[in-house]
């Protein structure tokens, strides 16, 4: 049996402790189940401890079947992590609250990242990405600086202290006179509204120069760059004229972690179908490029979002095919010493071995949209995340919130249309995530629900979000049976391996 | 699980009686079919019958669905027993944790830590 709570050794107990057992005086407290595999299953309580348990425990527990004396070290287990209590109202029922809180506390503070489309512009051609621009016209596709302005004003006006502003494009360093005015600008304001501030730029480092790297060092500027396996992979996700996409990136990165450092430099995989069949391949990439970490990303949904249910399955079950692949070859470095870890699983994990909350907008309920991110495009059309603005390029702005300059904070964060996504944000409240034992460490993504299926609120059978989730979730634990491999799992959320 | 009828053109008929399957285990069990088939449920006097044919032109396994079937509805009854016994407790916690957060005062309570375990560890 596994616990998310070690063990602590149990104290003597009298004798009239022993003659007094009663096989069902016991209350059940809230908690869910689900099989991991043909002879385990696991029991999670509210607040996300786990109790892996042989296929059969969860009915003997819920029929009252437990005995007290017989089965004492699951008994004891049961009681010590809230799934059972010998009182109506557990006494240490506001343990259970803090901690209950403690899980939701990413909800305390309110928008962390603050996105602005930079520029619409790129030099390069993907064919997956349905959003950029080829070409010389500032004007049109540019943020303009009133709109800078006037989202930083937004900004500075959530109710958070340690805000991010992240550069995205197209590629936002073709606007980095931009980018300087923004930072410089939003370093001012938050001086005033004393806001702990951190940079991010993503950019396919092509038009990183010489000149932009003092600037970004003086400003503590992250760099998040892509990276999609070894060249040819990453040439022919990625076009350009010249054919040298790969190239230039190796370049870009290598300059930015000699002059910023390396944990200022992080890489994002872009799956895409070709992709998906070299898993090992591009693990290898990582690898060989000194990344210690690897963020395995679902092939991006919009662009080609589609009701077709077989197709999306389909997608959906390749990707867990590569992913695990992946993941094995992942595991198998970790073995031999060389630490990486698969960013995805480590999210999942802290959720699952840690008390605290994990800020990563994917996987929240109530989801990370408005809560923690907001995006101002670069036309100043404000939009609930990222994927909501990849819809607005499709002509759907179902999730758009205001207009930079013309809408209020109210308008734009509690408003009509923030209201109608917060009724389905919540996965403690969505058909199939109600009961399901994965809910504390899985979310909601009302977003991906309206492009996939075609409304917010979603239907588990068929969602992608959920296929995905409930497996790799699944898998997680599965693979956490064998103790070597947990042991890895936890040097991955502490960060270093033990 | 009664007057079942397994039908070749991919296709699984049966009756539940609502004594032993409340409605909620039934919607909820049969909910999750709906990855891969197509579910009919009606209700008449106190039974459910239940119509159950493949999204797919793959033939279904009869026997291999019965059991699952079976086996579901036992797993949703479960879920159901806990959902409805911890409903105020569950709501008790939610309420109170997020409600204006005071420090209580430490309960008062009978437990002298008979197992070991030390809240003052959280
Ligand atoms: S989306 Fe699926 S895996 Fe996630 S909580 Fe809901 S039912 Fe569970």
């Amino acid at each position: 049996m596994i616990s998310v709570i070690q063990k602590k050794n149990r104290k003597f107990k009298e004798i009239n402790y022993y003659q007094n057992h009663d096989v069902s005086n016991y209350f059940l407290l809230p908690f869910r189940f689900q099989k991991i595999n043909s002879k385990t299953e696991i029991l999670v309580n509210e607040v996300g401890d786990f109790l892996l348990v042989p296929v059969g425990t969860a009915e003997q527990i819920i029929l009252k079947k437990l005995d007290k004396i017989k089965d004492e070290d699951l008994y004891l287990d049961l009681i010590s992590n809230f799934f059972i209590s010998e009182e109506v109202i557990p006494p240490l029922l506001n343990i259970l609250e803090a901690r209950y809180r403690t899980k939701k506390s990413f909800l305390d503070h309110f928008t962390a990242l603050h996105i602005f489309v930079i520029s619409l512009r790129c030099e390069h051609t993907c064919h997956y990405c349905q959003v950029s621009r080829v070409t010389e016209n500032k004007d049109e596709f540019d943020m303009s600086l009133y709109h800078i302005d006037e989202g930083i004003k937004i900004m500075m006006h959530s109710p958070n202290p340690h805000i991010t502003m992240e550069f995205q494009g197209g590629e936002a360093l073709l606007a980095f006179n931009n980018i300087k005015y923004a930072v410089l600008k939003a370093k001012e304001e938050a001086l005033l509204y004393e806001k702990h501030m951190t940079f991010v730029i993503c950019t396919n480092l092509a038009p990183l120069t010489d000149d932009m790297l003092p600037f970004i060092k003086e400003h503590n500027i992250m760099i998040s760059s892509s990276l999609d396996g070894p060249a040819f992979i990453h040439n022919q996700n990625r076009h350009r004229p010249q054919r040298n996409s790969y190239e230039v990136t190796i370049e870009g990165l290598n300059k930015c972690r000699a002059i910023l450092g390396e944990d200022n430099i992080s890489a994002l995989l872009t799956t895409t179908n070709l992709s998906l069949d070299y898993p090992t391949e591009i693990v290898e990439e990582y690898v060989k490029q000194g990344f210690s970490n690897i963020f395995l990303r679902p092939i991006s949904p919009y662009g080609f979002a589609t009701y077709n249910e077989k197709k999306n399955k389909y997608q959906t079950e390749k990707f867990l095919t590569f992913y695990k692949s992946a993941f094995e070859k992942i595991i198998d470095y970790n073995k031999k010493g060389y630490y990486i870890r698969e960013d995805y699983a480590t999210v999942i994990l802290k959720k699952i071995l840690t008390s605290f909350p994990v800020g990563y907008v994917d996987l929240q309920s109530p989801a990370g949209m408005i809560n923690n991110v907001i995006v101002f495009n670069y036309d100043g059309k404000i939009y609930a995340s990222d994927e909501a603005r990849m819809l607005a390029e499709m002509n759907d702005f179902t999730f758009q919130l205001g207009i930079l300059g013309q809408s209020t904070y109210n308008e734009i964060f509690y408003g009509k249309k923030a209201m109608e996504i917060a009724e389905n944000w919540t996965n403690e409240s969505l058909a199939g995530c109600s009961e399901c034992a994965f809910q504390s460490y899985c979310g909601a993504d009302p977003v991906l629900n309206h492009a996939t299926q075609g409304n917010m609120y979603g239907y588990r059978p068929t969602n992608v979000f959920c296929q995905k989730n409930m497996e790799i979730i699944r898998y997680l634990f599965d693979l956490m049976e064998d103790k070597s491999i947990e042991k890895i799992f936890r040097s991955w959320i502490t960060g270093h391996s033990e | 699980m009664k007057n079942i009828v397994t039908l070749i053109n991919n296709e699984l008929h049966f009756s539940l009686n609502e004594q032993l399957y409340d409605e909620d285990v039934v919607f909820k069990c049969f909910y999750w079919y709906g990855t891969d088939y197509n579910v009919e449920i009606d209700k008449k006097d106190n039974v459910f019958f239940v119509k159950i044919s493949s999204k797919s032109e793959t033939k279904i396994d009869h026997d291999h669905l019965l059991i699952k079937i079976k086996q579901d509805l036992i797993d949703f009854k479960l879920r159901d027993i806990v959902t409805k016994e911890t409903k105020n407790i569950r709501e008790l916690l939610t309420a109170k944790a997020f409600a204006h957060f005071e420090t209580d005062e430490n309960p008062v309570t009978e437990i002298s830590d008979p197992i070991g375990f030390d809240p003052t560890n959280f």
